[in-house]
């Protein structure tokens, strides 16, 4: 089944080493941004279905605690409110399954392609849909100070590998994950933590192992995924600087929907009166429902007056106070 | 896209299990080991003593001599303590010593009688600070050539390396544009069509290169129009050597002219060199095919071509009697009849057969030939052949 995905792969990554000049590192780059943009709709389709859920976060939670002793019940009150706001808790995983031989497949054409050992190299014939590019085989392996089919001997790749698998990681990663705060104490959030240090030393023990060829293919893809979240607005800057949403938002900095824990702990109690705006369909039925019910204080997504309101958690919303006190201290 | 990109989109680490997303990350990381790693990649190096009454098989850690009439271990090298490196490699057998490249970059020399390490050459590598170094371990792929003074043998990377066979100090490195992976041919004065010694190398950049032995001075190269992985085969009476490509099928080049003077196109890829026999190449490739070709005054005539398999056929073909026998990828030793191509018999062997094939002479002269050949099955990892009738005489497990 990969051949449908690794052979045309193959072809199209040789097909740019011959247009870019026999420039494998070029090539890898090209293809890389290549196969995100044909992804793109994957993705986004992806991050709708997750936001979706992430809406449905505090009903699926109060559900849990309603019937912690009754996991049938739980499951038939969870699908109902699947049901009630047209959320399919599977969509999310349809494009994975659809990114993931995606994924494989693109492994695999570069590791082919570089032939660093003669299974590979063997596995590479009969892959090539236009004959005409085995002329190029196999790639020319030689860049810089690097053999592209063997691991980095001055680990100058495997180091880059791990900043900027951190740095994406960081600047995707909610800020209430990645710099602690209202879920310190919460298991989730630090097993995210973990994560968050474990997968970048990951791949790069990966790349030290590995073909130098994938990883400048990991540090491509990096930041490639960088810049393609930030394009679209989707980057937490705040996350990497370690400042709070609040402080980041009162210096003009952009915040993610997912960077704020307040805004979380307030739409868990709104999010039946009304929802985020612009948060899709599932935030349009919850809209819908909530009509009758007395109006909710509007979610914190703007620059209006934070909702200062004790939480079950002990939370309390000091941004406004220390924004206007920082404001104070400037004037 | 990246694996653990997509699994945080798929797994957001406020709201989802987890544990279950650290699984599935282990999980795709696994996968991706299997799919990236560089472990091994090859296939057995198999290869017999002059006189065809031992068979040496370099396979992972170790090296080792078998007794080609029964299949019985002779010796082991190195001992068990003492496994720090991957051979792959053909080992080649000259005048009682054994020379093989391992995935070190380093070249042992063997003693071909007891296994005991005779030297082995170490390359030096620059160090920058502490352990770092510019130079990437490499590896030896290739098979040795040997001159009465020098062993030459090539380097995964692009380098080819002449080594005194007295004391192991490194003579001269020649720098190609890519791999090394076939057995340069060394030629001695006389061998030589323009009299004086050669060493013949081909590359993965697409060129053979004709270097002065005792230098490694450039004497001159030529483009074969696809990469050369495999090695090359001398034909004496019209001087000269037959090259498989990637892709510009079988290149014929002169080695007075220093020019390709005949190619003959086959469907796929060829890897190996061919074998000839009365004029006769018999040529494998890796879609499968055989082919007869007769070599003429004016280029290459094909005789027959057979299709045995979809899979590949990566060794050179062994021609015995009046048989010609091929090794395949899916798990087959075909035999066909020389003269026509028809399948006399085959053979499955539990193993896919990408080694070379090696022929064992009868002790009696009356007695059956047998073809020896490498699988990647460790259960089975050398089989032998009678090559009359494709009966199994002996397996060697290496365990």
């Amino acid at each position: 089944m990969f051949d449908l995905i690794i052979n045309p792969f193959i072809t199209i990554l040789l097909f740019l080493y011959k247009i870019l000049g026999g420039n494998v590192v070029l090539a890898i780059v090209v293809f890389t941004v290549l196969v995100r943009l044909a992804t793109m709709p994957l993705t986004l389709k992806q991050q709708r279905s997750t936001k979706a859920m992430q809406e449905l976060q505090p009903e699926l939670k109060r559900i849990q605690e309603k019937y912690k002793n009754d996991r049938e019940k739980a499951a038939q009150a969870q699908m109902e409110l699947y049901r009630q706001y047209g959320v399919n808790p599977l969509a999310g995983c349809l494009p994975l399954l659809i990114q993931f031989p995606i994924l494989i497949g693109l492994y695999r054409a570069i590791v082919a392609t570089l032939a660093a050992t003669p299974l590979e190299l063997l596995d590479l014939s009969g892959r090539l849909w236009v004959p005409a590019l085995a002329s190029e085989v196999p790639l020319q392996n030689k860049f810089l100070w690097l053999n592209l089919a063997v691991p980095d001997p001055l680990y100058v790749l495997p180091v880059l590998v791990v900043v900027t698998t951190w740095l994406q990681q960081k600047l995707l990663m909610p800020a209430s994950a990645s710099s602690g705060g209202s879920e310190k104490s919460d298991q989730a959030a630090a097993m995210s933590r973990q994560m968050m240090t474990i997968m970048p030393l990951m791949f790069g023990i990966f790349s030290l192992s590995f073909a130098s060829g994938l990883s400048i293919y990991f540090i491509a893809s990096n930041l490639i995924g960088i810049a393609q979240y930030a394009l679209m607005g989707k980057i937490g800057w705040q996350s990497v600087s370690g400042r709070a949403p609040a402080e980041a938002e009162a210096k003009g900095l952009p915040r993610t929907a997912e960077a704020d824990p307040v805004a979380d702990e307030v739409a868990e109690d709104a999010v039946q009166a009304k929802p985020k705006r612009g948060t899709g369909k599932a935030a349009r039925a919850q809209q819908k429902q909530a009509q009758p019910k007395k109006p909710a204080p509007k979610p914190n997504t703007s620059s209006a007056a934070p909702i200062v309101k004790p939480k079950r958690s002990g939370i309390r919303d000091t941004r406004l106070e220390r924004s206007q006190s920082k404001s104070k201290a400037k004037s | 896209m990246s694996v653990r990109e997509t699994v945080l989109n798929i797994f957001p680490s406020k709201y989802m299990r987890p544990r279950l997303r650290l699984g599935v990350l282990l999980l795709l990381a696994v996968a991706l080991a299997a799919c990236g790693g560089v472990a091994g990649g090859s296939w057995a190096g198999v290869s017999s003593s002059q006189s065809g009454e031992t068979i040496y098989v370099a396979y992972d850690r170790s090296v080792v001599a078998l007794n080609a009439a029964s299949g019985a271990v002779l010796w082991e090298y190195p001992d068990s303590e003492n496994r720090d490196a991957q051979f792959f490699a053909v080992p080649v057998a000259d005048n009682g010593s054994v020379y093989v490249g391992d995935y070190k970059g380093r070249l042992h020399a063997i003693d071909a009688e007891s296994g005991a390490r005779q030297w082995i050459y170490e390359p030096e590598r620059k160090t920058l600070i502490g352990p770092l170094s510019p130079d990437p371990a490499d590896r030896v792929i290739s098979g040795v050539a040997l001159s009465p003074e020098l062993a030459f043998f090539g380097l995964g990377s692009r380098n080819v390396v002449a080594v005194s066979r007295g004391d192991a100090s490194r003579v001269w490195t020649f720098e190609t544009g890519h791999g090394v992976w076939g057995t340069p041919l060394y030629l001695d004065a006389e061998t030589s069509p323009r009299g004086e010694p050669v060493l013949l190398v081909t590359s993965l950049d697409h060129k053979l290169y004709a270097l002065d032995p005792a230098t490694g001075d450039l004497f001159w190269s030529v483009n074969l129009g696809g990469a050369a992985p495999g090695d090359m085969l001398y034909d004496a009476d019209r001087q000269r050597v037959y090259v498989g490509t990637f892709g510009a099928g079988v290149a014929a080049v002169d080695l007075v002219e220093g020019r390709v003077v005949g190619r003959f196109q086959t469907e796929e890829w060829v890897w190996s060199s061919p074998a000839l026999a009365d004029d006769q190449l018999f040529i494998g490739d890796l879609g499968g095919n055989l082919y007869a070709v007769t070599i003429g005054d004016d280029g290459f005539s094909q005789n027959w071509k057979v299709n045995l398999t979809q899979e590949a056929i990566r060794g050179t073909p062994l021609v015995a009697d009046d048989l010609v026998i091929v090794g395949a990828r899916d798990g087959y030793i075909y035999a066909v009849n020389r003269a026509s191509g028809a399948e006399a018999w085959k053979k499955h062997v539990e193993g896919k057969v990408l080694t070379e094939l090696v022929s064992v002479p009868a002790e009696d002269e009356n007695g059956p030939v047998t073809v020896v050949a490498g699988t990647d099955n460790r259960d089975n990892l050398i089989v032998a052949l009678n090559v009359a009738t494709g009966e199994r005489d002996w397996t060697y497990a290496n365990k």
